[in-house]
């Protein structure tokens, strides 16, 4: 569906996004695109969405170059960041404009409107002024003017900004759905948890560059040579004695009840670990990972490169 | 929620229909009024000291010259250049600078198209306010012959200027100071130009359609050069083509330049 092949993006002098390259296969799901700001998240949404052509190397989507491309644009939706919508206009006469512009009319067009509305949860107010609404109201028809063509791809730039946790959870929850019915949603966030809770797939972008591609899991392999912090339950003593024992230690903790471990290479110790135990030879009752999250792995890739 | 059939693009018609109806409640907001009261203020205070002077005995007819002078000098220099000033800032370059111009360019529609369907809301709005205020003049005197001259020379100017403002805020982001400067600056030295130069100048079409101030003169206000005209149906021609070509190049320019999400800061 998308593929960038030393894609990169230039603002005069400044390079937004380094030579590029990944691939997102057809079908639907959420892939999050994680970075602080400045990383680069916008300077690759703009190129996949096709506001931007690339300054060296190749973007396609739907296997073709995106920029002013209708044949693409027909088949993406994009739901750009800030609270920015023209003024003085009322939603549904915005909307049947923008569904205009999508290539809609007629009865389809009012049935697209019907079902982005109410997808939304906006369709008994969207006869209201932009001026008149909320932060939360205006962001969801930012998002239903990206659903009326109902698109293959939903591009999202930082939607969760200015949200309130309601908001928010609704906003999750939607796009969960979406993605399940075939739409591959792409959202980016500065916010390691908001896309922690909302996949699992994620790029990983800092300073222009692409660290890591891959699930939280797959990442975290990468980066061996960082420690992974594991609670292990049950007999303190027993447990050190076993740990010292193993050569990818690298840091010991006792705690009451427990011992909290450090170790290089996770997947050559945890299955020893998990046979040991089974095996009875050892009184573990259970096992924590303590930083197997995406603010471990953020924090770990980008002190790297930093 | 599975994915529908994908929509066809819409054509350039289709997508200069659907800006211009998304758009057209701009007009009627403040600062649709203000383009309004532009024309509308002069003529109505002209029609006011005409009400005035007739309550108070005078012979009951204007001045004679009285609605060429507010035609000339107060609508065609003065208000003309400023309506456009005002209404073309809230085209296709209210989009660019409030950032909301990202949400039409990833539409499939016809790019090229935008400038001109978000300017005809004001050109028709405009033009509405123009006719309106030609009419206004006939009441103080204004000449019945020249009324479809008069008419025909501020709407053809005013799609002219309308569409020369909204290119120039594409190309330069200073768009509004290159107006007013070519406004304010370089049409006034239409008496000294030399014939070539004058057909440089809107209000040289607009004389040639609406007739000339040249006959009323004075010795001190001679013109320094020969005054040329050019035939009224030609200079309408002249007027609507120039417009339109102005409108192709604005798209045209909106559809070469890569606009991101930060606005035209963000030219990749």
């Amino acid at each position: 569906m998308i593929s960038l092949d030393r894609a990169s993006l230039r603002y005069g002098p400044i390079l937004g996004l380094s030579p590029t390259t990944f691939e997102l296969p057809d079908g639907g799901g959420i892939t999050g695109l994680l970075g602080p700001n400045g990383a680069g998240k916008s300077s690759l949404l703009q190129l996949i969405s096709g506001l931007l052509p690339p300054s060296g190397g190749d973007v396609k989507v739907f296997g073709e170059a995106p920029f002013r491309n209708p044949a693409v644009l027909a088949r993406l939706g994009l739901v750009p960041e800030g609270d920015r919508l023209p003024t003085g206009l009322r939603a549904d006469r915005w909307l049947r404009m923008m569904g205009e512009l999508s290539g809609l009319s007629g009865e389809p067009l009012k049935a697209s409107m019907a079902r982005a509305l109410a997808i939304v949860g906006m369709a008994d107010r969207a006869y209201l002024t932009f001026a008149r609404m909320s932060k939360g109201m205006r962001q969801r028809i930012r998002l239903a003017q990206a659903l009326l063509h109902e698109p293959q791809l939903l591009i999202l730039d930082e939607p969760f900004n200015g949200l309130d946790p309601e908001a928010r959870l609704t906003l999750m929850d939607l796009l969960r759905r979406l993605a399940e019915g075939g739409v591959r949603v792409l959202v980016s966030s500065h916010i390691l948890g908001e896309v922690a809770q909302l996949t699992d797939r994620i790029l990983l972008l800092f300073r222009g560059r692409l660290l890591a591609e891959g699930s939280v899991g797959e990442i975290r392999q990468l980066l061996d040579r960082h420690p992974v912090e594991l609670r292990l339950t049950g007999e303190p003593q027993e447990l050190a004695r076993w740990a010292v024992e193993q050569p990818e230690l690298a840091a010991l903790r006792m705690e009451e009840g427990a011992i909290v471990v450090s170790v290089r290479s996770p997947r050559d110790i945890l299955p020893r670990l998990q046979r040991a135990a089974a095996g009875g030879q050892l009184p573990l009752r259970a096992l924590d990972p303590l930083d197997l999250n995406l603010d471990a792995v953020f924090q770990y890739l980008t002190k790297d490169h930093a | 929620m599975t994915p529908a059939p994908t929509p066809s693009a819409p054509s350039p018609l289709a997508t200069l229909r659907a800006t211009a109806k998304g758009y057209a409640p701009r007009v009627f907001q403040a600062r649709g009024w203000a383009v309004a009261a532009l024309v509308m203020v002069p003529v109505a205070l002209s029609l006011l000291v005409y009400t005035v002077a007739h309550i108070k005995g005078a012979e009951g007819r204007p001045y004679p010259g009285e609605a060429l002078k507010v035609f000339h000098e107060v609508l065609v220099k003065m208000m003309l250049p400023i309506m456009a000033l005002v209404a073309a800032p809230a085209g296709i370059r209210e989009d660019l600078e409030q950032r909301t111009l990202p949400l039409l360019l990833v539409r499939p529609a016809a790019v090229w198209a935008y400038p001109m369907g978000k300017g005809l809301p004001w050109f028709l709005w405009g033009a509405a306010w123009l006719v309106l205020g030609a009419l206004g003049l006939q009441i103080i005197g204004g000449d019945p012959a020249l009324l479809l001259g008069r008419i025909a020379a501020l709407v053809g100017a005013w799609w002219g200027e309308l569409a020369l403002m909204t290119l120039v805020g594409l190309l330069f982001k200073r768009g509004t100071l290159w107006g007013a400067l070519y406004f304010f600056l370089w049409e006034p030295f239409v008496r000294i130009f030399p014939p070539f130069l004058q057909r440089l100048t809107f209000t040289h079409y607009i004389e040639s359609l609406a007739g000339s101030r040249a006959a009323e003169i004075q010795t001190n206000q001679l013109l320094a050069q020969e005054q040329v005209t050019t035939h009224p149906a030609l200079a309408l021609l002249i007027l609507l083509v120039f417009g339109a070509l102005c409108w192709a190049l604005a798209g045209w320019k909106l559809h070469r330049t890569p606009i991101g999400l930060a606005g035209s800061e963000a030219e990749g």
